[in-house]
């Protein structure tokens, strides 16, 4: 058996029609960058195509259903949705991925750190994480939210408080799946051979473990995205900006399915499902792409 | 194998088992937290009984008036407790209820005469004599925790029992609204007649919950209370029946289905029930929600019918209320810059389909109101202030004289800080105007936010810096109780948290010496159109907050189960139509069974 | 043994004590008093506005003792930690803390219990059927609507539901926990209408975190198919439920089950949202308004049985873990 895992370094010349042949054969991997690459797009040149000012009430007629002009509709506070989606969309891949990142960040290294030296460090980093996880983090982050000053609430400070509890999850995942991880052969191969930590841990454990990294990482964009929601529906989030979660509450909270506005809230969860779908596969793609044992050989 | 998987399974048993044992301690140090009645209750059927849907927020088994602050009049209390006399709105008239009359017996208006009707009684058979009002109004007097209790010590010097059912009040200084504003329930306010005997024994009259055995002299009896709803039972006895002053009521029981929540949240599920004729009537609803209820169900009314604004006025026009005493907003001209940024016009277009709701008063525009609205010495006070004026260049140089100047973000700002004009209001009520309003000040160059957070209420009353979305409850025959709320006496102490309707913190002697003025004469009075019209240029001159939108009860009336609801066809007593104000036991009484 | 028993109900107490202390003051932080915001509650709502509001909330905090320094009241409530009673609600006097748990506590524990045992074991079957090479195609792509429906928070799952079923199909309740004039009693009738009541908001909570499950445990099956055990079971010819069972789902469950502790803790807050939209009246919606009013003696009692009855749970998977991988020890 062979003792590294990691996945062949593409060749540099050449790289790109060996990578989509491999996209044709990792449908998830596949279908999951598509989505993504176009929800980025959209969001990218749309900021081209509307203006990001018609994101905010008062810009257009209200209520109107989707039509040429307003493709996506308008709301009921006069957004143009086609708008708030492109500049929602945006805001709300940057709490993800700015929360979820450093609570990613933060966990594997933490998790690493644990499993792997042992001892007195595993025993305190193990024991502020058994600590934090049992208090239920919403109402941490809403008492913060809460206490802070209206206008810091903005975008950034949602990442940022939602990031701050977040953490221990990835660390409590990360470090289980090292402790086994050091008990197999190949480490202890390693080990005798005289590898540095270092090298174990970047060479041999690391590679392994990319699938539950990024497991991981999705899981906390979901966490960050579902924070950042939640904070929405208590009217803890900066209100004004279209932040996908607040476009959809404010739909519910003016009773939009009732009254027939059905674009107003489905179009924001469509947005919605489609980022965090995409993400999701491409999570079970990376599965596939870092386990080679597995790679399917049609 | 099997071993191992038996190991799984009795661990998991053993978890849940643990993960219930605080749950067994906190149930073992409980008592029962639920009214429920000795008896299953008969089963009168859906025909005989009236489903209001609310927010219910008061501890279980509270129904004690003086209970605070745990008592609410509003979820289904107010068909317990009755006082001396109604007020209908829509009729302007005085409905004389447990007194058969009241009657001011000085011109000055310093003493007051109360007859009682004879025929009054409590639900547990006693009749309802002067002792009970004496005992009411000394407990008003001498507990600082009830409500008119100010009130009592400002005015009223002694309460004397003539005899059984006479009851005299003297008072210290003239006091022409006293009948009106404390003995007469009309809307959210009045003060109900409570039995002397029912507090026979109890040491804290404020800590006593009531429960089902209070008397009281209202046509229900609470029979059941739990987490998910409170259920009411017409009471046979009810003496207003022998008394002549109402039929026996079609409407047998009473059930308040509990939303949860706050007041205002999951308003589409509550509109879908309302259509699935789950309940016959609910909280208020924004604009377009009625509208789409009254498309989805032919049967549902509203009290003008299916015309916009489908209700009719409450007494809570909202403001823009802000600190004027300290922070950037005690500058009158960003005050004025503030109101000069909204445009009435457009909210009316978006928040009401055109119906004209925006104002530019403190007070409800009921007919006395209107009358004064009217007269030529306000009219030419709205020719000199335009207090609805829409104008942002108008904003631009007032600012400027202020001394702010436009920074980068295109936001006003003076000494590197921004006009911090973070609307505090409340999610329920707020969604649909505040987002406008805030966009409306961006627009203008204020440094708006929305605050819908637990802070709000919190904000107001320390006059944090930002502007505060709230009514004034108070006038409805006449402005004088609405431009009250801004006496110096409601002032504060800065720095000092203040109470509802005190916001503005404003303190002005000439202001003050207008309004006691008006305080002790009546509103017809020659004089009184005139001191009211200098208080309201006052207001207007000094821009104490800025009023944005009169308040509209949008309320279904389903009509599949029951008709009769009072409406601009069909006043009925003249009372409105809101189940959770004082006046609702003459609305459920008068109700009749559809089918 | 005994001394491992000892020393990890040592940690659990460690663990209640910070979670205790960090609780304590958070609230804390905020300056909104509970009594003035029931008292807001009530001029917003009936009317009630007593000339000298500030009178009054200095009285009340003088009988709470919220006028004593902090310390003091955090030793006070310290002592009221190992009681479990919290004394009076503040926001909802003359209502207790133990009161107000008790009459919401069944709603919720039920709604919680179920919907994650249920997504937890949906969940993880979809994804380790997902993994497994051998499986029928179809039964593999079973899983993924669930990993797409992941991308709804539960409240959204909520109000779809209710608008696609509750408000179309009209055969299922909108809210509350029974039916309207109903009164709870041990009959088949009442039984089956409680459970109609119970069916959209567990929905909810079920559609939306089932997805999780399935992925994480996708993952872990990939990895461990190439484990060398479950290449070693497979050449000795071991019937594939058998190693399905025994090899592959056995080991790929260890990271899920520290995994369903922390899920019991997402689940608990999307449990306080959902059932407010469906006007539940469990333990999160006095919570919800707790936290709007700072109602703290209510926040910290509701928090902390939370808490407890989730590290309890926590540390009893801490004694699990080594039973279901032998090869760690808690040593």
């Amino acid at each position: 058996m062979t003792i590294s895992t990691a996945p062949h370094k593409p060749q540099k010349t050449g790289w790109l029609f060996p990578f989509l042949r491999y996209l044709g054969r990792n449908k998830s991997l596949g279908i999951g960058l598509v989505i993504l690459l176009i929800l980025v797009a959209f969001t990218l040149f749309g900021q081209f195509f509307v203006d990001p000012k018609d994101a905010y009430p008062l810009s257009v007629p209200s209520k109107r259903p989707p039509s040429w002009e307003y493709p996506f509709g308008t709301d009921f506070y006069g957004r143009d949705l086609m708008a708030a989606m492109v500049v929602g969309m945006w805001q709300t891949a940057f709490i993800g991925v700015v929360a979820g990142g450093i609570g990613t960040f933060i966990g594997v290294v933490l998790g690493f750190v644990s499993a792997y030296f042992g001892g007195w460090v595993d025993a305190s980093i193990r024991t502020v994480c058994q600590i934090l996880t049992p208090i239920p983090v919403m109402l941490i982050q809403v008492v913060v939210a809460g206490s802070l000053d209206k206008r810091s609430v903005t975008i950034f400070t949602m990442a940022l408080i939602v990031v701050m509890l977040a953490w221990m999850g990835p660390t409590l995942v990360i470090r289980s799946q090292v402790l086994t991880m050091k008990e197999r052969q190949f480490v202890s191969v390693a080990k005798l051979s005289g590898v540095s930590d270092m090298g174990i841990i970047f060479k041999e454990i690391l590679p392994n473990l990319l699938p539950f990294v990024a497991a991981a990482f999705v899981g906390q964009i979901f966490l960050a995205v579902f924070a950042a929601f939640y904070l929405a529906v208590l009217g803890l989030g900066p209100l004004r900006e279209p932040l996908l979660g607040n476009i959809i509450w404010l739909a519910q909270s003016q009773g939009a399915f009732f009254n027939g506005w059905w674009w107003w809230p489905i179009i924001p969860s469509l947005g919605m499902i489609l980022i965090l779908g995409s993400l999701a596969l491409i999570n079970m793609g990376l599965d596939e792409l870092s386990n080679p044992r597995i790679r399917r050989s049609e | 194998m099997a071993n191992f998987n038996f190991k799984i399974v009795a661990a998991a048993i053993v978890g849940v088992a643990i993960s219930f044992t605080p749950s067994a301690a906190f149930a073992q140090t409980t008592a029962a937290v639920e009214i429920t009645p000795d008896t299953p209750l008969e089963d009168v059927g859906r025909e005989n009984t009236l489903v209001l849907g609310w927010s219910v927020s008061s501890p279980v088994g509270v129904t004690n008036p003086w209970a605070v602050p745990g008592y609410s009049s509003s979820e289904g209390n107010s068909l317990m407790w009755e006082g001396l006399m109604f007020y209908g709105i829509f009729t302007d008239q005085d409905i004389p209820w447990l007194a058969e009359s009241i009657e001011y017996t000085s011109d000055d208006y310093t003493s007051l005469r109360i007859k009682l009707n004879p025929m009054a009684k409590w639900s547990d058979g006693v009749q309802v004599t002067s002792k009970d009002v004496v005992f009411t109004m000394e407990g008003q007097m001498n507990n600082d925790l009830l409500r008119f209790n100010k009130t009592f010590n400002t005015f009223v010097d002694s309460v004397i029992a003539v005899d059984d059912l006479t009851v005299d009040v003297n008072f210290k200084v003239p006091a022409p609204r006293f009948k009106f504003d404390v003995l007469t329930l009309k809307f959210d306010t009045g003060m109900p007649i409570v039995p002397a005997h029912g507090f026979d024994g109890i040491d804290n009259v404020n800590e006593y919950a009531g429960g089902v055995d209070l008397p009281h002299t209202g046509p229900y009896d609470l029979v059941a209370w739990n987490q998910n709803q409170k259920i009411y039972n017409l009471r046979e006895s009810w003496w207003a029946i022998e008394a002549g002053l109402s039929e026996v009521p079609d409407v047998k029981r009473v059930v308040i289905a509990n939303l949860g929540g706050t007041i205002g949240q999951n308003m589409d599920t509550v509109a879908q029930r309302l259509v699935n004729n789950e309940m016959d009537s609910a909280l208020d609803m924004r604009q377009d929600l009625i509208a789409s209820i009254l498309e989805k169900n032919p049967n549902i009314t509203t009290h003008s019918g299916s015309e916009a604004p489908y209700g009719y006025l409450d007494w809570w026009p909202n403001a823009l209320w802000m600190n004027t005493e300290e922070g950037q907003f005690a500058d009158v001209r960003v005050r004025r810059a503030v109101s000069l940024a909204i445009n009435r016009e457009q909210l009316n277009d978006i928040l009401f389909d055109g119906a004209e709701i925006a104002t530019i008063v403190p007070f409800p525009l009921f007919p006395g109101l209107q009358k004064f609205m009217d007269t030529d010495g306000v009219q030419a006070l709205i020719a000199k202030y335009e207090p609805g004026k829409y104008d942002l260049d108008e904003v631009a140089s007032l600012m400027s004289e202020a001394g702010y100047t436009k920074n980068g973000d295109d936001l006003w700002e003076m000494d590197g800080e921004t006009v911090d004009s973070t609307i505090n209001g409340f999610e329920g009520i707020h969604s649909d105007s505040v987002p406008i309003l805030v966009e409306m000040l961006r627009r203008a160059g204020f440094d708006a936010s929305t605050n819908f957070g637990t802070d709000a209420f919190q904000n107001m009353a320390d006059g944090a810096p930002g502007l505060y979305m709230f009514g004034h409850g108070a006038s409805l025959k006449d402005p004088f109780a609405t431009l009250d709320f801004f006496n110096s006496r409601n002032a504060g102490t800065a720095g000092e948290p203040v109470g509802a309707y005190q916001f503005a913190r404003y303190s002005n002697p000439e202001y003050d010496e207008i309004l006691n003025a008006m305080s002790v004469i009546p509103s017809d009075d020659p004089a009184f159109e005139g001191l009211a019209t200098q208080a309201l240029e006052i207001y207007w001159r000094d821009q104490i907050n800025v009023p944005v939108i009169q308040w509209v009860h949008r309320i279904a009336y389903n009509q599949t189960y029951w008709t009769n609801w009072p409406t601009a066809e069909n006043v009925g007593v003249g009372v409105n139509g809101a189940f959770w104000h004082k006046t609702s036991p003459l609305v459920v009484t008068n109700l009749k069974a559809a089918q | 043994m005994i001394s491992l028993i000892l020393r990890r109900l040592g940690f659990l107490m460690l663990i209640i004590w910070s979670a205790s202390t960090i609780i304590f003051f958070i609230p804390r932080l905020s300056s909104v008093n509970p009594v003035r915001e029931r008292f807001a509650e009530l001029s917003r709502l009936t009317g009630y506005a007593p000339d000298d509001l500030e009178k009054i909330v200095q009285s009340f905090n003088k009988q709470f003792g919220l006028d004593l320094p902090l310390w003091q009241q955090y030793i006070d409530y310290l002592g009221n930690v190992i009681t479990l009673d919290f004394g009076y609600s503040l926001n909802r006097y003359p209502t207790t803390v133990v009161e107000l748990i008790a009459q919401s506590l069944p709603w919720t524990i039920g709604l919680i219990l179920f919907a994650t045992i249920l997504s937890f074991i949906i969940g993880n079957l979809l994804g380790a059927v997902a993994a497994w090479p051998r499986a029928p195609r179809w039964l593999r792509n079973t899983a993924l609507p669930f990993v797409l429906l992941m991308g709804v928070p539960p409240v959204l799952v909520g109000v779809l539901l209710l608008f696609f079923v509750g408000f179309q199909l009209k055969f299922l309740p909108l809210g509350g926990a029974y039916s309207i004039g109903l009164l709870p009693e041990m009959s088949w009738s009442f039984a089956l209408d409680l459970l109609r009541h119970q069916i959209l908001p567990a929905l909810s909570l079920v559609l939306g975190s089932i997805g999780g499950w399935v992925l994480t445990m996708r993952g872990m099956g990939i990895t461990i198919q190439g484990e060398d055990y479950v290449n070693f079971a497979e050449h000795k010819g071991l019937s594939g439920h058998r190693i399905f069972f025994d090899y592959y789902l056995r080991n790929a469950m260890l990271p899920q089950v520290t995994a369903f502790g922390l899920a019991l803790g997402t689940v608990v807050t999307s449990a306080i949202i959902v059932e407010g939209l469906f006007a539940l009246p469990g333990v999160g919606t006095v919570l919800i308004n707790a936290i709007r009013a700072n109602d703290f003696p209510v926040i910290y009692g509701i928090v902390l049985f939370i808490t407890i009855s989730i590290a309890v749970i926590m540390t009893l998977l801490e004694f699990l873990y080594p039973l279901l991988d032998p090869r760690i020890n808690n040593e």
